[in-house]
Parts: C-alpha cells; structure tokens; sequence
C-alpha cells in the first residue's frame, strides 16, 4: 500500500558486479511468433523459387521486345467500333457493373450488421454473416458468371449478379470493420434516450460509417470495372465480351482498340471515384493529406469565430444563453427552412447526380426482371451437372500442378511487386520523398498504374509474347506496384511525426530518419499490405489464366467451355481452399505481428 | 406494482443497498440514495469513485449485482425492451463526453432525442415530422444556438456541443434529467455557462436533477443536496448550504485546515487515483496512508 509515495526509480545499486549487459532482461520470444517469422521466410524463398521459375530474364525480354515491334507493325492501325456502338457498349459496360456494384452495397448492409461484433444479434447470426463474407469472396465472379450465363442465357443480369454477389464480401468485410470501430458513445446515448436496436444503428451508428461505406463502394466499383474485361470471356455483355469476341477472330487491331477504350475508361473512374471520396471525406481530417491540413485549417478558423461569437452576444453569465425570449414562433417557423448554403447546394446537387447515375444504368442495362422468377424452374436441372466434383479427362497430378503454378504466379507476382513498391510507395510519401515534385510525380505513376486493368496488360503481354506464365506473372505485378504502392505511401504517411522530428533534432540524416523512425512505425502495416496484395493477387491469378496467363484459370474456362461442369466444381474447390488457407495465414500474421 | 414506498409521488428516486462489481473491482457497495421530485442533487467524489455507475444504473444502463433501484416508481433492473425504452425516454441523459453524432446536423442531433416517441429507424431530417422540428429548434434556441441548427455537429466547440447535448434531452421532455461530469470535458468559462443553463432549465421546468461532479465548489454553490461518494459507498448525504468545504473533504478521510492545503490535497488525491487505479482491489479497505499524509502536513 505505497500508493501516496510516486514509485521512484531506484538507482543501481553500486555493488552490484554484474556487468550492464549482463543485468539487461533478456529479449522475449514467444514460441507463436518463430512460429510466424519461419513461414514467413518459407514464403519468401517460395516466392523467390516461384520468381526464378517463371523465366522472366533481362534477355527474353529483350527478345520480346522484337517481337512486340513485329507484331504491332503486322497489326497495322488500332480501329475502333462504330462510334455509335462505341458508345452504348461503354454505358452498358459502365451501367452493368454500377448495378452489380450496387446490389452487393445494399446487400453488405445487413450482411456486416450480422457479422460486426458490436451489432450482432447472436453467436450464431454472427458466424452466418462471416460464412456469407468469406464465401462471397473465396468464389470468383467469373465462375458465378459461368454459371448465370447458363441460367439466364443473354442479357445483363449474369454479369450483374455475379458482380453483385462476388462483391458482397469485400464490401461487407470492410463495412463490418468500420462498424466495429465507431465511437460507441453517440449510440449510448441514443439508448439512454430511448431508442430501439433499430434506432440506435440508423441514428447511432449509420451515419459514422456512411463515409466509409461510400469510398468501399466506390473503390470495390473501380475493381469491379477492371473484371468486367474478363466476365466477357465467359460471356457477360459488354466491351469485355466485344473484346474477346475479337481476339478470338484474330482481329487484333480491333481488340487492341476496345482494350485502349476500357483502359481510359478505367482511369476516369478512378479519377471520378476519388473525386467523390474526396469530396464525402473532405470534412472529416484523416491523416496529413492535404485535404485533412485544409480542413483543420477552416475547423480552426470557424471555431474562432464561434468563439468570438459568442463572447459578443453574451456579455456575462448573468445572462445565460436564452435569457431573452423570443417573440413568440415567427423565428422559429423561419429557422424550420433550412437556408441554401454552399454546403446544402453541394450535397444535393451530388445526391441528385448519384440517383441520376443510378436511375440511368438500370435503363441501360434493360434488366429482364421476368428472368428472376422465371430461372428458379432451371436451377435443379443445371444444379445436378455440377455435383459431384470430378477432374473428368484431366489426371489429378496436371491439375494440383496448374493449381500450383496459379500459387507460383500469385507469389512471384507479390515479391516482384512489393520490391518495386517499396521504394516508389516511400518516395510518393510526403514525410520521405526529398522534394514536393518527387512525391507528386511518383503519385501520379501510381495513379496511372493503377488505370491499368491487369487483364487489358495480361491480354496484350499474351499477345506480344504467348501464352504462359511470364505474362500472367509481368501483369500481376505490374498492378500490384499500383495497389502496394499507394497503400505503402499512405501508411508511411500515417506514422507518427514526433519520432521523425526527434531523430532529425539529433542530426539524422534524411535516410538515417526513413531507416530508423519512418519505417519501423509502418513495418506492422507493410506486413499487412504485403499479404493483402498475396491474397489479392491468388484470386487474380486464377483470372488470369481464362485470359492465357497461365495456370488453372485455363482449365477453368475450357470445362465451362466444354460443359464438364463437374470439373468447373473441382477447381472451383481448390480455389475455394487455397483462398482460404492464404486468408488465415494472413489473419493468423497481422495477429502474431500486431 | 405494490410498493412499499408510502409518498410514491414525491419519490422519484429509491436506490436501496445497491451493488455492483465488475469482476473482482466493486463499484458500488450497498449504496442507497432517494430523491424527491424537483431537487437538485449532485453525486461528488472523485473519478472512481462510483458516481458514474450509480447514474448509469438511474436509467437502466447497467444491470446491478444486488439491490432494488426504483426510478419513476418502476424497479428499473426489472425493465426490458419497450417498457425500459419507455422509462429512459422519462429520463434526460448529458454525458461527459457529449456523445453527438458528429457528421448529423445539430438539429437532427437534437431530434434524435425523440426516437422514443417514434416507430422505426430514422435518418435524415425529412424523416422526423413538422412539429417535432419545431420543438427541437425552440430548444435549441433556448440553449442560444439556434443558428446553428443546420451545421454538422463537430464544427462546433465543446461548450456548444455541451448545449446541443442538453438540448436533446429536453427533447425527450423528461421528468429527471441525469448529468455525469457534464463540464469535466469543458474550459472554465464554458463550464459556468453549461451548469448555469442545466440550472435554470431544471427550476424552469421542475426538473429533478442528479449531476454527478468532481469540483468541490462547484458543487457547493450549484447543488442543493450533496452525496459524496468514496470507493463505491456513500459517505455524505447532506443539504448544500452551509455545508463547508472542509467537511466535504472529510469525505475524502482528510482533515486540512487552509484553502491551499486543500487544493494541494484535492491534487494529490486526483494523481492518487491515477496510481491506484491499477492498484489492489481491497485498496477501499485502507485509506490509511492518506491520513499520514495529511497528518504530516497539519502537524
């Protein structure tokens, strides 16, 4: 009971013999986190043999640079389709995966509010809403495609559900995280108030994780724009299925063109969705962006004034705020109009916009509804082709071995990435890149790698150099410099400031400052980052291979191809467990590393 | 619904030997406390000390380990889904932290208060009806922020925010209003202002108050009736006028005989706390060495 008395350090005792390194508590090491650090080599010298493997060399490369001048001068001009077509093809395009991207928004409402831990009704809804979360996800939408396509045959609603269903996942995940972490104080005191279960989520907590919600939705439609290209191949409308249709025919020229058309098309929408989630997010500071320095600048200037403000109208405490009663209702009936404020103005004209948006791609997509009722007649006829799960003519060795070369890819295509997008992520962030003109160009090559649809780069490295895994392996990492890269910045960007400072005070050097404050604070997340991008890109790199880069998505579209939809079962449950032993390997690692 | 309780109406309040632990931690213990219709009362002690647990057990946001918590004539640890909802809706809430929501206007803020007397989610100003957007800005202007109404609630500064939270719970045109550490988040002068309005809005309306605080003379010159609180039990139940600040602080098991002296005790006990709140659990059983200190200093 020696509370009162502050716990003074004793100072070492001088009879102590003991040498400093000696008395110095040995460093811990939990058996867990050997555990972890040992997988984590194993994965690294996986990926390096995966990299050595896939015969990327300075050389071939070389090599297929000639080849790539022989091919485009055999190509001759890039064409286009008819203006016209051009045109409605890009709207369907875009309205298509609007609507997909759509459902699976509202859809994750009540999928995260079952599976977020602080809104849960039960153990066992919980658990349900996690099973639809990692379902969704682990099932690549180019199957759900396949299998729509056989359901509905034409028209836009395979592409939509597929899209909309292979989307719930990622969006409920991110929403349910968002849940969890909101401030539970606003949603008490709506409890203390009175307020239902309902009333607390929609008054309490939607409208702390609508921000969020929003930019999910919007950077899951980006995603969602990119496969379209391939939902094309498996027969969804759109300039994915134009795309395909003429590659098969060998008109390259007109391939290549609609693959420059997809490729603007996917820029604007970036630049268009950060727009937006700039524009939803401005308010709120995050970070050190300089949308957050400009906020914290106005939120400083208001606040002043409210303050001066309020000391004019109130000249003392005498007079509390509402000592002055107000002749009687006039004011109040006027203060019921809500003035037209730049802010006002603002959202509405962006509310109008959205329901415009979404008003417009429901017309062009000229969804079948009847189709909905009607499809449930053909899902037991087309259920029984499916089960049970057979490799049919393939033997198992040929398909655990492209399964395996899918995971080769996958790894290599992260290692190569993440070496790239270290040092461009670290020089696009504010806190390390030497000048303002670094960082900004380096963004700016992250946003335009980030515009590229690996498939459109996958598509064409096949056709510049063949069909086969180095493509696959170039594109992969190609867009994963854009997706690390950005994230690595951002986190740089994040990190604490005092540290930096402190080192900087003691007369570090810019890189002694990034080796020794900056990067230590972002290691946890780069691990982070670093797994996410090998999750991402093992479900990429089963796309891939329905385009020709490789591995068991070749297999995949020759079996939905040749109606062995038993075999379509097969690899679909390889996938599903490769995702899934990747996705607990990743948890299992942010855990251990936190 | 017999009671044993006599002058029901007057009593708005009946808490009998309440307790309540946290795992091994006791928050309470056998504390009791009634309160009649329209007094003031504040709960005083330091932070730790139970006031916060005994107010969140007043509106049913906690559930006691043992003992009868009766409020409005209801035993409140009895209450579930609607009849609990509709005793809270009874009883105003001001937290510390003001707990708005910070991206939602002021006056939707302040409309939130009334959820209880509607069906169903809501969310946007259109879904709340013409007469209770009236109300919510008559209230609004009565804590001073009518031009406010439509600005996002975290624009504004802390003592505003303190008033748009009060606001909201005249929204729910309640018979007690419960304030924990209303204006411990708050500057000085924000402070006066926030407890001089809670003041005014409770005689003006014959509220009956229960505010819980940690400032010794704030609670001298605001409360009618003090109840200390120390480690989970009440230690003082006493009228406020007359009351001298020393003999408040020998709820605090300190006798100290200038103005200094105390403030230097008040100190000591506030990083104490900080200390202790690691400490052993039983630390309630030997308050000893504040004693000794404070013998050290009076000798």
């Amino acid at each position: 009971m020696s509370t009162l008395v502050a716990p003074s350090r004793r100072p070492a005792e001088a009879s102590d013999a003991r040498s400093v390194a000696e008395r110095a508590p040995k460093r811990g090491r939990s058996p867990e986190r050997i555990a972890a650090s040992l997988t984590l080599v194993a994965i690294v010298v996986a990926s390096i043999i995966a990299l050595a493997d896939s015969g990327i060399s300075i050389p071939h490369m070389i090599e297929s640079w000639g080849n790539a001048e022989r091919f485009f001068a055999r190509v001759g001009p890039i064409s286009f389709p008819e203006p016209a077509q051009l045109l409605y093809l890009t709207a369907l395009t875009i309205g298509l995966v609007l609507c997909g991207t759509l459902l699976a928004a509202v859809i994750s409402v009540p999928v995260a509010y079952l599976a977020a831990s602080n809104t849960t009704p039960g153990g066992g809804l919980q658990a349900f809403g996690r099973f639809v979360t990692v379902l969704t996800r682990a099932i690549p939408d180019v199957v759900l495609a396949m299998v729509f396509v056989l359901m509905f045959s034409l028209g836009s609603l395979p592409g939509i559900l597929a899209i909309g269903i292979h989307s719930i996942g990622m969006i409920s995940k991110l929403f349910a995280d968002a849940i969890e972490q909101i401030d539970e104080g606003p949603r008490r005191a709506i409890r203390a108030a009175g307020g239902s279960t309902w009333q607390e989520f929609t008054s309490g907590i939607l409208p702390q994780v609508l921000p969020s919600w929003v930019a999910t939705v919007l950077h899951r439609n980006d995603i969602n724009l990119r496969g379209s290209v391939v939902l094309g191949y498996v027969g969804v409308v759109g300039l994915g299925m134009e795309m395909s249709f003429a590659f098969k025919s060998l008109n390259y020229s007109l391939g290549l063109g609609i693959a420059l058309v997809m490729f603007a098309l996917c820029i604007v929408m970036e630049i268009v969705s950060s727009i937006v989630r700039s524009a939803m997010l401005g308010v709120a500071p995050t970070g050190r962006s300089l949308g957050a320095r400009l906020a914290r600048r106005v939120g400083r200037a208001s606040a002043g004034r409210g303050a001066q403000r309020l000391e004019t109208s109130r000249p003392g405490l005498e007079t509390p705020p509402s000592s002055a009663p107000r002749p009687a209702g006039t004011s109040l009936e006027a203060a019921l109009r809500r003035p037209w404020d730049a802010v006002r103005i603002r959202n509405t004209a962006w509310g109008w916009a959205a329901l415009a948006v979404v008003v417009g791609s429901v017309l062009i997509c000229d969804i079948q509804w009847g189709d909905l009722i009607t499809f449930w007649a053909k899902v037991p006829a087309i259920a029984v082709q499916f089960w049970p799960p057979d490799f049919g003519n393939y033997d198992a060795a040929t398909m655990f071995g492209a399964m395996g070369q899918t995971i080769g890819i996958a790894l290599a295509a992260t290692l190569l990435a993440l070496v790239v997008s270290v040092f461009v992520g670290s020089l696009a962030a504010r806190n390390v890149a030497p000048n303002g003109t670094t960082r900004t160009s380096m963004r700016l090559l992250l946003v335009v790698i980030r515009g590229i649809p690996e498939v459109i780069l996958a598509i064409v490295l096949i056709v510049i150099t063949g069909l086969g895994a180095q493509a696959g392996t170039l594109a992969l990492a190609f867009g994963g410099i854009g997706l690390a890269g950005k994230l690595i910045a951002d986190s740089f960007e994040e990190v604490k400031a005092g540290p930096e400072r402190a080192l900087r005070a003691t007369g570090a050097s810019r890189a002694q400052v990034y080796a020794s404050a900056t990067v230590p604070q972002g290691t946890r997340a780069l691990i982070g980052h670093s797994f996410y991008l090998l999750d991402t890109n093992i479900r990429a790199a089963t796309i891939l291979g329905i385009v020709g880069g490789g591995g068991i998505g070749y297999y995949l579209l020759n079996a939905g191809q040749g109606s062995n939809y038993q075999v379509v079962t097969a690899i679909v449950l390889m996938i599903l467990a490769t995702v899934l032993v990747v996705e607990s390997l990743a948890m299992w690692m942010r855990r251990v590393f936190r | 619904m017999s009671s044993p309780v006599g002058n029901e109406d007057s009593v708005v309040i009946d808490v009998e030997r309440l307790t309540k632990s946290f795992g091994s931690t006791v928050a309470l213990r056998d504390a009791a406390l009634r309160v009649e219709r329209g007094e003031i009362v504040v709960l005083l002690g330091l932070s730790g000390s139970g006031k916060s647990t005994l107010l969140r057990h007043l509106d049913g946001l906690e559930t006691p380990t043992a003992g009868s918590v009766r409020v409005l004539g209801q035993e409140v640890p009895r209450l579930t889904g609607r009849r609990l909802r509709a005793l809270r809706s009874r009883i105003g809430f001001v937290f510390q932290q003001f707990e708005l929501v910070p991206s939602l206007t002021v006056l939707e803020n302040v409309l939130t208060g009334a959820l209880a007397e509607l069906r169903g989610p809501r969310l946007g100003l259109w879904s709340y009806p013409r007469r209770l957007k009236l109300t919510a800005l008559g209230h609004l202007d009565r804590v001073g922020l009518l031009d406010r109404a439509y600005q996002r609630a975290d624009t504004l500064s802390g003592g505003q925010q303190q008033r748009v939270a009060i606001a909201r719970a005249l929204m729910q045109d309640p018979e007690i209003l419960l304030a924990d550490e209303p204006v411990a988040s708050l500057d000085p002068e924000s402070s006066e202002q926030v407890m001089a309005l809670i003041r005014e809005i409770a005689m003006d309306a014959g509220l009956t108050v229960v505010c819980s605080l940690h400032q010794v003379d704030l609670a001298l010159s605001w409360g009618d009736r003090i109840v200390g609180l120390r480690h989970g039990e009440v230690v003082l139940d006493t009228p406020a006028e007359g009351l001298s600040k020393v003999e408040v602080m020998e709820i605090y098991g300190r006798v100290a005989t200038a103005t200094a002296e105390l403030e230097a005790i008040e100190r000591e006990l506030v990083d104490e706390l900080g200390a202790a709140d690691a400490a052993a659990p039983e630390r309630s059983a030997a308050p000893a060495p504040l004693v000794a200190a404070g013998e050290n200093r009076a000798g």
